[in-house]
């Protein structure tokens, strides 16, 4: 379901529209307009997705975790939809007062494929929350998408989103990467 | 001071706050309740072949658990016999022998020491390799649930579920196939006592209207008259509670098993197909159990959701912090298209980012941290709800209280728990398995609540 294969890097223009779109995503997502993310930055097909990934030795010659094993994420459109519907019931209580999540997205490549208008993305991310007084955590890592040009813009078709930590040092991840 | 004798009043129904802060009454639990206890530590699934093997927790203690040649299961301390160092750091996978990574020193898959660099010239073929194993653990499995104990003078693994093994035949026998677990198991850190989250899942139906409102409101069906603990609701007439004599208990929503999953088709058809074989295997008071969604701690410190089928460990580290490890539960003989659902829908609801577990988090922390305070710590938390409500029951082993929504569990999980940590030695337990359920005085309540029931239904 990920393996569609990158091609060439695109232009100097097409990567700036693209990181202009992944910060205005984060802008969206760090302003808890979650809503508007759904319904214009992510398409109908999407498949969102965060693997497990367990500690192995090398020389384990076991497969690499599919969207058929464990995971985190492993949502479609109406799954992720129902996630966010759930953050604006008004009766998530640990999210009143709110908490604040920032994004640093770097490192962004971006490759054509087979298709005219699909582009996989690859990026490095650092979030930060905090929330009460001196509740923090950060979550560092790096996201593989299949991005499709829908008009003017972009929209999030599969993210693969990977965590550098095995163990994660937060209460939850309720967080859209 | 803090009296280990005073923590649980089982008369008043309430427990020192200093239970989920003092360091002192952790030292205590780690020797009395987790160097006594049975640990869960994994599924013989995950160690199918000669080898294999997964390294996981006893409370603080890294523990490695294999397959041995000899198709045993074998369980020992992570920790070389020469300096001390980690052996094993690896998740899982398929080994003959387990390398330190200091000097060299080689383990086999049972933990005897059988090879160490430079053994004739340096050590002069004078090492004493036999007496140089690494620490071994009891390792006991039951339905393929595999656990271990640091205690060679606890009961058998069977005998320390005692009762509490006739509820999990529910769905670790069920149909006949009985059931597994998946992994890799999701891992997060959360700063509270271990003993919130188990006492959450032994027995509190009360918090999910409230806690999970959102979340209910979102998923509507069975469980969404649950959102905002409405009044009109009848509690008592939609389940029971019950604790057992050492500790272990759950609460049971009739006819909800499948409920929190919002995509069900398969888990729905294979529910239908197999109810009526459980019945039939089983008899009828299981196979009802085995259609509700069960709320359950196996004591001390693992818990599941029956029917969510989310599986976890509350690995403590140190009073104020858990690691928490999270797998799911399959029926064996489901098909493979159910099973991923299942597994899929479990971690939505109750992984690390699932929109039920989710809720949980400030609550499980809070209680735990508001304890800084030694003014807060002060004086005891309460656990009444139901109490006197609660009895033998005809049908179902232990003390079983009246609805889901009480503190019955609570209370049995309590009053296990002082028994521990005032005990000197199993034997000191094993004398109070008489009257453990003293503390439990309504001895006729089901008695008399079937009768009026009946007399009831005959006045109609």
């Amino acid at each position: 379901m990920h393996n569609t294969e990158a091609k060439e890097r695109v232009s100097s223009e097409l990567h700036y529209e693209l990181s202009q779109h992944y910060y205005q995503e984060a802008t969206l997502l760090q302003n808890g307009e979650f809503n508007t993310w759904i319904e214009t930055f992510v398409a109908k097909d999407l498949h969102y997705w965060m693997p497990v990934t367990e500690r192995r030795y090398s020389k384990d010659k076991r497969p690499e975790p599919t969207p058929y094993d464990m995971a985190i994420y492993n949502d479609d459109y109406d799954e992720v939809k129902d996630r966010v519907a759930r953050l604006l019931t008004g009766a998530v209580w640990m999210e009143d007062p709110r908490s604040t999540v920032r994004y640093l997205i770097t490192n962004i490549e971006a490759f054509h494929t087979d298709k005219d208008d699909e582009f996989v993305v690859r990026s490095n991310f650092v979030v930060y929350r905090h929330r009460g007084q001196l509740e923090h955590s950060e979550h560092v890592g790096c996201r593989q998408d299949l991005i499709r040009k829908v008009g003017n813009g972009f929209q999030l078709v599969r993210r693969k989103v990977s965590l550098d930590a095995r163990v994660t040092e937060d209460k939850n991840l309720y967080i859209f990467f | 001071m803090v009296d280990i004798n005073k923590l649980v009043d089982t008369k008043s129904s309430t427990q020192s706050k200093e239970v989920f802060w003092d360091q002192e009454v952790y030292d205590r639990e780690i020797k009395n309740i987790f160097g006594r206890s049975w640990l869960f530590l994994t599924h013989e699934c995950m160690l199918e072949k000669k080898g294999d093997f997964i390294t996981t927790k006893m409370a603080e203690d890294s523990v490695i658990v294999t397959r041995h040649t000899d198709g045993s299961l074998k369980a020992f301390v992570n920790s070389c016999t020469h300096r001390g160092n980690s052996i094993c750091t690896a998740d899982s996978g398929n080994t003959k022998s387990f390398v330190c990574n200091y000097h060299g020193w080689v383990f086999s898959t049972d933990g005897k020491l059988v090879d160490v660099p430079l053994r004739e010239k340096c050590y002069h073929d004078e090492l004493d390799r036999d007496s140089l194993s690494l620490k071994t653990i009891r390792v006991e499995s039951y339905r393929g649930f595999v656990f271990g104990c640091f205690d060679e003078t606890a009961p058998s693994l069977e005998d320390f579920l005692g009762d509490w093994g006739w509820y999990l035949d529910t769905w670790m026998v069920g149909a006949g196939e009985g059931a597994e677990l998946v992994g890799p198991p999701m891992k997060s850190i959360l700063k509270c006592n271990w003993k919130v989250p188990t006492e959450n899942f032994v027995g509190d139906g009360y918090h999910v209207g409230w806690t999970h409102a959102s979340a209910l409101h979102v998923l509507g069906g069975e469980l969404g008259g649950l959102a905002g603990n409405q009044a009109e609701m009848p509690f008592d007439e939609l389940g029971i509670q019950v604790t057992t004599r050492h500790g272990h208990g759950f609460g049971v929503i009739d006819n909800a098993a499948i409920a929190i999953h919002a995509k069900r088709d398969e888990y729905a058809k294979y529910m239908e197909e197999t109810i009526p074989k459980v019945a039939e295997n089983l008899g009828e008071p299981r196979a009802k159990l085995f259609n509700g969604h069960w709320n359950c701690s196996t004591f001390p410190n693992c818990s599941f959701l029956y029917g969510t089928n989310i599986f976890k460990v509350w690995h403590p580290r140190g009073p104020h912090e858990i690691e928490v490890w999270s797998w799911v539960i399959v029926h064996k003989d489901m098909s493979d298209e159910g099973k991923r659902e299942v597994v899929k829908q479990a971690a939505r609801s109750f992984g690390t980012a699932g929109t039920l577990e989710s809720d949980d988090g400030d609550n499980m922390v809070q209680s735990t941290q508001v304890n800084r305070g030694s003014y807060t710590r002060e004086g005891a938390m309460n656990s009444t709800m139901g109490q006197g409500y609660e009895g033998e029951h005809p049908d179902y082993p232990g003390i079983v209280g009246s609805s889901f929504i009480g503190e019955t569990s609570y209370r049995g999980f309590y009053r296990f728990y002082q028994e521990m940590m005032s005990a000197d030695s199993w034997d000191d337990i094993r004398a109070n398995d008489e009257h453990w359920a003293d503390c439990f005085p309504n001895k006729n309540y089901w008695k008399d609540r079937i009768a009026a029931k009946a007399a009831e239904a005959e006045g109609e």
